[in-house]
């Protein structure tokens, strides 16, 4: 099993509490944004993609202790709708002299062909590849849904080394995934599914998480550059530091609201793409930081918030450690310091 | 062997030292970050911050003791390791699974050198069995977590604190981690936690809060300091904060030195009436505990000031045993009872020189036929003869006059247990005079045959009226007396023996101190007790204890409550070791003067470092320090 049964458990019966509540908003969510690709600044255009949720999120071991997206997603999708709204944005939102790429999110996985079908899969790519200023395609998914001959599906409609594919690994560790995620894999299925994509030409970007529940901030640190000297060597060159951002309806945040959870400080990610970046220059490191800033985000004191921000998001887009090696001074650097290794010394709340 | 070594202990706390070099490290502060300024700090935590690909914890100890530089080298170990930690941290409660704490102390176990190990504790496996693996390792330190919750919880906390010293080994230290505020330091010392950390200085100085010794302010209204922090053209809260942290250590460190720990104590939980609950509770359930911990001998001044002092441990352990092991002489005529005194021992008082005197004006010849029994508060019933020890000679009262019915019914059971040992034609003279010990002789002579003769019953007993009263009276008793053959014994043969009951077993000063034996050096001079012109032990002024000449012991070798039976027939260099030691008398207090015995011998006299209890539970370390060995 890779699963922790009584974690499971407490985190199924949060879900079914709060799975009524969800709301059915069924439109195509879509942005522009600044981007950073293998070889160069560019605007990436997000879509998220009203499917009925990732299956794992679903399924009655209750999904991620962390994750809150399922509440966001409709019941029942409408995939014409799905299709025809992706038609629409890109003729709207592509220029010609400029280069993009897409990220086409459901909030679980894009070749989970429960979640979407096989047709509209082949339908929503086939809509992309028309445009050549479109360098990257980017979709998410879990690794049991990553196997050579779902890729290959793909590949007939499009150049496949276009396609990354971002896989939420979170940790390297086992027990972390299992008692602290409720991931519902382990390292090694992750490994296999990278294999599988790099031999099919796919690309794969790791997700690796900063701060899960009962982790402290200075043991995820060290769990993050663990799991880079892990997945570096075996081939995947894209990482996304994601830091936590507190989602309503899951087991952290009750966690937080008890006031057992701190999110992380931003002077740690700021560490961490630093020591990342000056270790492994060729690596793309990012780190979009959601909610940042705000309670339930990663945040400091306060008033070098928007500051830390700015240069975290400035160093993701330029990928120029240099942008890190300035001196930033606050007076709250002395608490995160204190607050790290107190918390890490397994201190009562704090 | 384990890292820490006992040099003193007051109840539930120790102050632990080194092993190897005895230097003292707690009760003490830790830095949760590298400091330069060692003073007033026990060690400092020196993690890898912030945690890179270079740095790997692993190999560091993270732990930094600030031993003694030109001692360094003997130290058992420089610093401790944080290898393993349990996989939940404690601020989730109740979260960390049977299962992944049974895994933590399975991969605990296997590590190296466990003696600089940092075992994680947390709150809710105190009781588990798997903690005896633990217990069995030399692991010296352990950092409990999640007690902290139950700072509102006080019967829980004090359970939890005494349930904690009873399954540790007394030479484990226990480490707080966490904003703590000072003005708690002293209770937990008190109930046994060794270090805590200056993380609270972070906490209140980034968010403007102004420390000192009775708690937190704000920066902008605060109680003034003129500490050289705060008098500076710069001020710096941060130092400041540490120094108050650091002051409020080195007072209980004093405080446990000196022997005056619960008396500071009682002192600081005026302000949190959580912890005064606490104290009450310790009090009211674990006294026994606490007590069997607690050393009988010292010299150190006890201010019984609040209500908590009337149980104070070593108030109650001196009334028990007065009820339990003190005797009289059977030749006993008249029990004298008397008032307390503001001076002591009582006999130096203005007011029991005229008491002395009356009885002398009355018939000298009576004088040792008296058996004088001082009755106060907190202590109940003082005999004359133990006037002289810890506490009756250190206490110090605020005197009213005015008896709690508490005090009064405390004391009359008392009195009336040591009364059964009384002939029973002995006459009571009441030399007391006001309401409490009225009430109290008023239900003796309610409840026992004894007659009771007032003597101060219409005015003070140091008024002319009632001196004179005291001397008309025994005059009286003197006429009618008719048996004057038998020959008591002397004031201070009947001192020897109480105290020697009252320190070693009842019974014991009978079979060690003959009518005959004779006394060497006056007050203030330790007196020197001779019998058949040998010494066979000293009196010592400053505590009013005896020591008694292993060679000359053996006779109460069944009968002492303070033995030690030894590995070997021979003791080697001038301590006694824990392996040694195959087993220790439960009824050992620390500083006790006991017997180290070896094949129904005594070999030798020693004096405890910590209780008989705790001894059997050390595996390492010094138990006590030899006083004399017998030549053979």
């Amino acid at each position: 099993m890779k699963i922790n049964k009584d974690f499971a458990e407490i985190i199924t019966q949060i879900r079914y509490d709060n799975l009524e509540s969800r709301s059915h908003s069924r439109e195509v969510v879509h942005w522009e944004e600044d981007h950073r690709l293998r070889s160069g600044t560019a605007k990436a255009i997000v879509f998220i993609l009203p499917t009925k949720g990732c299956s794992w999120a679903l399924s009655n071991s209750g999904g991620c202790s962390i994750c809150g997206y399922l509440y966001d997603n409709p019941q029942h999708p409408d995939f014409e709708k799905i299709v025809k709204s992706v038609r629409g944005a890109l003729k709207g939102k592509i220029q010609k002299d400029e280069k993009y790429s897409i990220k086409l999110f459901t909030s679980g996985s894009f070749l989970d062909k429960k979640e979407v079908p096989t047709e509209f899969q082949i339908a929503i790519l086939k809509e992309i590849a028309i445009y050549n200023q479109v360098e990257e395609i980017v979709i998410e998914s879990r690794p049991e849904y990553i196997s050579s001959n779902n890729i290959d599906i793909l590949s007939k409609v499009i150049n496949i080394n276009k396609l990354e594919i971002a896989i939420g690994l979170e940790s390297s560790n086992n027990e972390i995934l299992r008692n602290s995620i409720n991931k519902g894999f382990y390292w090694e299925d992750f490994e296999k599914a990278v294999k599988t994509s790099i031999n099919a030409g796919a690309r794969v970007k790791a997700y690796l998480l900063f701060k899960p529940p009962f982790v402290s901030e200075y043991d995820s640190t060290e769990d993050v550059l663990r799991s880079i000297l892990k997945i570096v060597e075996i081939g995947v060159d894209t990482v996304s530091i994601n830091s936590i951002s507190i989602h309503r309806g899951t087991y952290l945040s009750d966690l937080f609201e008890k006031n057992h959870y701190r999110p992380p400080w931003l002077w740690s990610l700021f560490h961490l793409c630093k020591e990342i970046k000056t270790q492994f220059p060729k690596l793309r490191v990012i780190c979009d930081i959601v909610a940042g800033g705000t309670k339930r985000g990663a945040h400091n004191c306060g008033s070098c918030d928007k500051n830390l921000l700015y240069i975290i998001k400035e160093f993701t887009l330029t990928q120029d450690v240099n942008i890190l090696n300035q001196e930033i001074q606050c007076s709250c650097q002395k608490e995160w310091k204190s607050y790290l290794i107190h918390e890490k010394l397994s201190i009562t709340d704090l | 062997m384990r890292f820490f070594q006992p040099l003193s202990q007051i109840g539930l706390s120790r102050l632990l030292g080194e092993t190897r070099t005895h230097h003292p490290i707690t009760p003490g502060l830790i830095s949760i970050e590298r400091t330069t300024e060692k003073e007033g700090y026990s060690g400092f935590f020196d993690l890898p911050f912030p945690p890179s690909f270079q740095k790997k914890r692993e190999d560091t100890e993270v732990l930094i003791w600030n031993l003694l530089n030109e001692k360094i080298d003997k130290s058992l170990a420089k610093g401790f390791f944080l290898s393993e930690q349990p996989f939940y941290p404690s601020y989730v409660p109740d979260s960390l699974s049977l299962d992944d704490f049974s895994k933590y102390i399975d991969k605990f176990q296997s590590l190296e050198e466990a003696h600089t190990q940092i075992f994680t504790l947390p709150l809710s496996y105190v009781d588990s069995p798997l903690l005896d693996k633990i217990i069995e390792t030399d692991c010296s330190l352990y950092i409990l977590t999640g007690i902290i919750a139950l700072f509102n919880n006080q019967r829980k906390l004090t359970e939890t604190f005494v349930k904690l010293r009873e399954r540790l080994p007394p030479d484990v230290a226990i480490y707080l981690p966490g904003p703590i505020s000072p003005a708690y330091y002293s209770f937990l010392v008190y109930s046994g936690i060794d270090l805590f950390d200056n993380s609270i200085a972070y906490y209140t100085s980034k968010n403007g809060y102004f420390l000192t010794s009775d708690g937190a302010f704000s920066v902008e209204n605060h109680p003034p300091c003129y500490c050289k922090y705060c008098i500076s053209s710069e001020p710096d809260l941060f130092k400041h904060n540490e120094m108050i942290l650091k002051n409020a250590i080195g007072r209980i460190q004093y405080a446990i030195k000196s022997g005056t720990l619960r008396s500071l104590v009682e002192q600081d939980i005026h302000g949190s009436v959580a912890f005064a609950a606490s104290l009450r509770i310790y009090d009211n359930n674990y006294s026994t505990n606490i007590r069997s911990r607690t050393p009988v001998i010292s010299s150190a001044p006890l201010k019984c000031i609040g209500e908590e002092s009337f149980s104070h441990p070593s108030v109650i352990e001196f009334r028990e045993r007065v009820k339990e092991r003190y005797t009289p002489d059977p030749l006993t005529k008249i029990i004298l009872l008397l008032p307390c005194s503001a001076r002591k021992p009582y006999s130096f008082s203005r007011s029991h020189m005229l008491f002395r005197k009356a009885i002398k004006d009355g018939d000298k010849k009576l004088l040792n036929h008296i058996s004088e029994l001082i009755i106060t508060s907190p202590l109940s019933i003082v005999p004359r003869e133990l006037e002289n020890i810890f506490p009756a000679r250190f206490y110090d009262i605020p005197v009213t006059g005015q008896w709690s019915s508490h005090e009064i019914d405390e004391t009359r059971l008392i009195l009336l247990e040591i009364l059964k040992r009384y002939p029973k034609e002995t006459i009571i003279l009441n030399h007391t005079h006001g309401d409490g010990y009225s009430q109290i002789t008023k239900s003796i002579e309610e409840t026992t045959d004894f007659e009771i003769i007032n003597t101060s019953s219409s005015s003070h007993p140091t008024s002319k009226n009632s001196l004179s009263n005291l001397s008309s009276t025994l005059r009286e008793i003197s006429l009618k007396e008719t048996n004057t053959n038998e020959k008591p014994l002397a004031p201070q043969t009947k001192q020897i023996r109480a105290t020697a009951d009252f320190q070693y077993g009842p019974g014991i000063g009978k079979l060690l101190f003959p009518n005959t034996i004779k006394f060497k050096g006056k007050y203030p001079r330790d007196r020197q007790i001779f019998s058949e012109k040998q010494q066979i032990a000293t009196l010592h002024k400053s505590t009013g204890f005896l020591s008694i000449f292993p060679q000359h012991a053996q006779k109460i070798i069944h009968h002492s409550y303070n033995n030690l039976k030894f590995m070997d027939d021979y003791v080697k260099g001038s301590n006694i070791y824990a392996p040694g030691c195959s087993e220790a008398d439960n009824r050992i207090h620390p500083n006790d003067e006991i017997f180290v015995i070896a094949n129904n011998k005594i070999i030798a006299s020693a004096t405890a470092f910590v209780s008989g209890l705790d001894m059997n539970k050390m595996t390492s370390g010094k138990l006590a320090e030899i006083k004399k060995k017998v030549r053979n």
